[in-house]
């Protein structure tokens, strides 16, 4: 993966909310099989970043290239169409409704009865079940219970099961994913993320965690002010360097 | 292991408690009414009466449940009735007009006013609460504008039959209408988009933009679908008085609610109970029936309506409450230095309404006629 293009590259992204600038000048570059970390204090412009990546927000000035090719992003479902999703800290599920609709909620798989198009509750259920247990290996116990029944790696696994049912995925960006998580369950996600990477996709991982973020990254793109810090080879830095890159300490000192 | 088997059992009735809550109370009044006033409220005249009754509230109940799944509320379809049904009125008593044209034309009116509520809601941004509220009184409005004073009476056979006729032998025609749409509205809501999104919109708002759908575009279906049924439930109402003016249907819209909630959808969103709508309808006219069988004053109805959609929020949101437990449980919660000064407070009213009435009392000076 040394000398390979960038699946999607992000450059000189800026992002101003009124008067309030998000991001600054922003670089960005994500590799296929390579799980990128994204670091930074509260307010450093994470969340917009990413967001602007998955068609959430669109970028002041600035572009985002996916394979050289500059996109236009006018929503998410356009960057879920090329490829680009993403897994919420929040999960984005909604509780009431069952495991299967969840995975599929946003484009859901429907039949033809009389020229009328329906949802294929059946067919939902039974490739929810397949993706869940093939790619992720987690059984639900219940599929038909709503989603609040469930618990928080499970939520979790489903909310994964939907980005990466979609057999064109390219990127999957994930925010926050351990948060909310108790240790056993922490590790079975560090874990799937692996075999993601395995599989080919380029992960965007954003993370308080710097436990999770050493434990699987390649790369670690460290943002602060909204501006990039900078960006180090996982295998060649430490803690300690990418603390200083967070607090703006080694900028300090210079 | 002993304390398994009743949280399985309970947790296997959860998904149905909405069906029983309905169920219950339509077995007390049966219960009530049958050591009450058997022969006359059991007779199939008066069973006539309550279905044609629910009848007319079916349509709208079936679309308030989208509604109310979305986290919306929809308080202008008393209004819209009225004013679909006296512009139908119009279309064929004055502009003599074909029943078969002026039925169709009732219900896409009662579309349109559903989109501009809608629109206004989505577009404005303004509250769905105050935004019907305020859609109400302008329908209402141009209903008096139109009719003045007036009642129309005497309407085509179509018209009369969709509100009061009947296929001989078994049900009436509007209680057939009404079913309708109901199965109409279960399959929306368990094989469409509009239904899953509607559920989704209610359940986490934020989740659901998150995943890419159109949430001001499902809105505005669910509220046209509100003015096409409260279109339809205004010419059900011509229909089966064979008249109509501009005053008519003025609390279709927290009886529909009432309805609606009574049957397990949850005021909160996300949580919709298509046959507990249904069910809540037959309650409702049942329970408003049994009120006038047993001849207690007209007024009383209003009472009733109120107390039990407050019961019922109560209860369900008392059923959602994960950490609920016994009576004991419940006691402590009472005993909290909040409630020592909201009881301290309804302590002093009291005291003081005695107080007044106390001195009024010894200062009277016999009855003051008004006039």
């Amino acid at each position: 993966m040394a000398v390979q293009d960038p699946i999607v590259s992000m450059r000189g992204v800026t992002k101003r909310f009124g008067g309030i600038t998000a991001l600054q000048d922003v670089d960005l570059d994500a590799y296929s099989g390579e799980v990128l970390a994204i670091v930074g204090d509260n307010g450093a412009g994470k969340s917009t970043l990413i967001k602007i990546l998955t068609g959430v927000y669109q970028p002041t000035s600035g572009t985002v290239q996916m394979e050289g090719k500059t996109l236009s992003m006018s929503n998410h479902s356009e960057a879920i169409a090329l490829g680009i999703d993403a897994v919420y800290q929040t999960l984005a599920l909604a509780d009431h409704l069952d495991p299967a609709s969840n995975m599929f909620l946003g484009s859901e798989l429907t039949t033809s009865i009389l020229g009328f198009r329906f949802l294929d509750n059946k067919k939902m259920r039974s490739e929810a079940e397949r993706v869940l247990f093939d790619r992720l290996g987690v059984r639900l116990k219940n599929m038909d219970a709503p989603t609040e029944s469930l618990s928080g790696g499970q939520r979790q696994a489903v909310a994964i099961a939907r980005a990466v049912y979609h057999s064109d995925l390219r990127v999957l960006v994930m925010d926050e994913p351990t948060a909310a998580l108790g240790p056993q369950e922490t590790a079975r996600t560090l874990k799937l993320i692996e075999v993601l990477r395995e599989e080919g996709l380029a992960i965007i991982l954003i993370s308080h965690s710097l436990d999770d973020v050493f434990a699987v990254s390649d790369r670690i793109q460290v943002m602060r002010r909204g501006r990039r810090a900078g960006v180090v080879r996982t295998a060649e830095t430490s803690r300690q360097e990418v603390l200083g890159m967070i607090v703006g300490a080694a900028e300090e000192a210079a | 292991m002993a304390d398994t088997a009743p949280r399985d059992l309970q947790q296997r009735l959860e998904p149905y408690l909405a069906i029983i809550g309905p169920l219950a109370m339509i077995g007390l009044i049966l219960l009530f009414m049958a050591v009450a006033e058997p022969a006359r409220y059991f007779r199939a005249s008066n069973l006539n009466i309550i279905l044609l009754e629910a009848a007319l509230y079916m349509p709208m109940a079936m679309a308030m449940t989208f509604v109310i799944t979305q986290r919306g509320i929809d308080l202008s379809i008393g209004s819209v009735a009225a004013l679909t049904g006296i512009i139908m009125a119009f279309a064929i008593k004055e502009f003599g007009f074909p029943a078969w044209v002026a039925l169709p034309l009732a219900l896409v009116i009662g579309s349109l006013f559903g989109l501009i509520n809608g629109l206004v809601i989505t577009k404005f941004r303004v509250p769905d609460l105050i935004g019907t509220l305020a859609m109400d009184l302008v329908y209402r409005g141009f209903a008096l504008v139109l009719a003045k004073g007036l009642v129309l009476a005497r309407f085509p056979d179509l018209i009369t039959e969709l509100g009061r006729g009947r296929i001989p032998g078994f049900l009436p025609i509007p209680v057939l209408v009404g079913l309708a749409t109901f199965v109409i509205g279960a399959i929306l809501l368990r094989r469409t988009w509009f239904g899953r999104y509607s559920i989704a919109i209610g359940s986490n708002p934020e989740s659901a933009e998150m995943t890419g759908i159109a949430i001001d575009r499902y809105k505005v279906y669910a509220y046209v679908l509100m003015g096409a049924m409260a279109g339809l439930a205004g010419v059900m109402l011509t229909g089966k008085l064979n008249a109509i003016q501009a005053t008519s249907a003025p609390y279709f819209n927290l009886h529909v609610i009432a309805a609606v909630v009574v049957g397990g959808t949850s005021l909160f969103g996300g949580r919709a109970y298509m046959l507990g709508s249904l069910a809540g309808v037959l309650l409702l006219s049942m329970m408003i029936n049994a009120l006038v069988t047993l001849r207690i004053e007209f007024f009383w109805q209003s009472v009733a309506s109120g107390v039990v959609i407050i019961l019922s929020v109560a209860f369900y949101t008392w059923l959602q409450k994960k950490d609920r437990d016994g009576a004991r449980g419940l006691i402590n919660s009472l005993m909290t230095p909040d409630n020592f000064k909201v009881l301290k407070l309804g302590g002093a009213l009291v005291a003081v309404l005695l107080l007044l009435t106390a001195v009024g009392m010894l200062l009277s000076t016999g009855s003051v006629p008004s006039g």
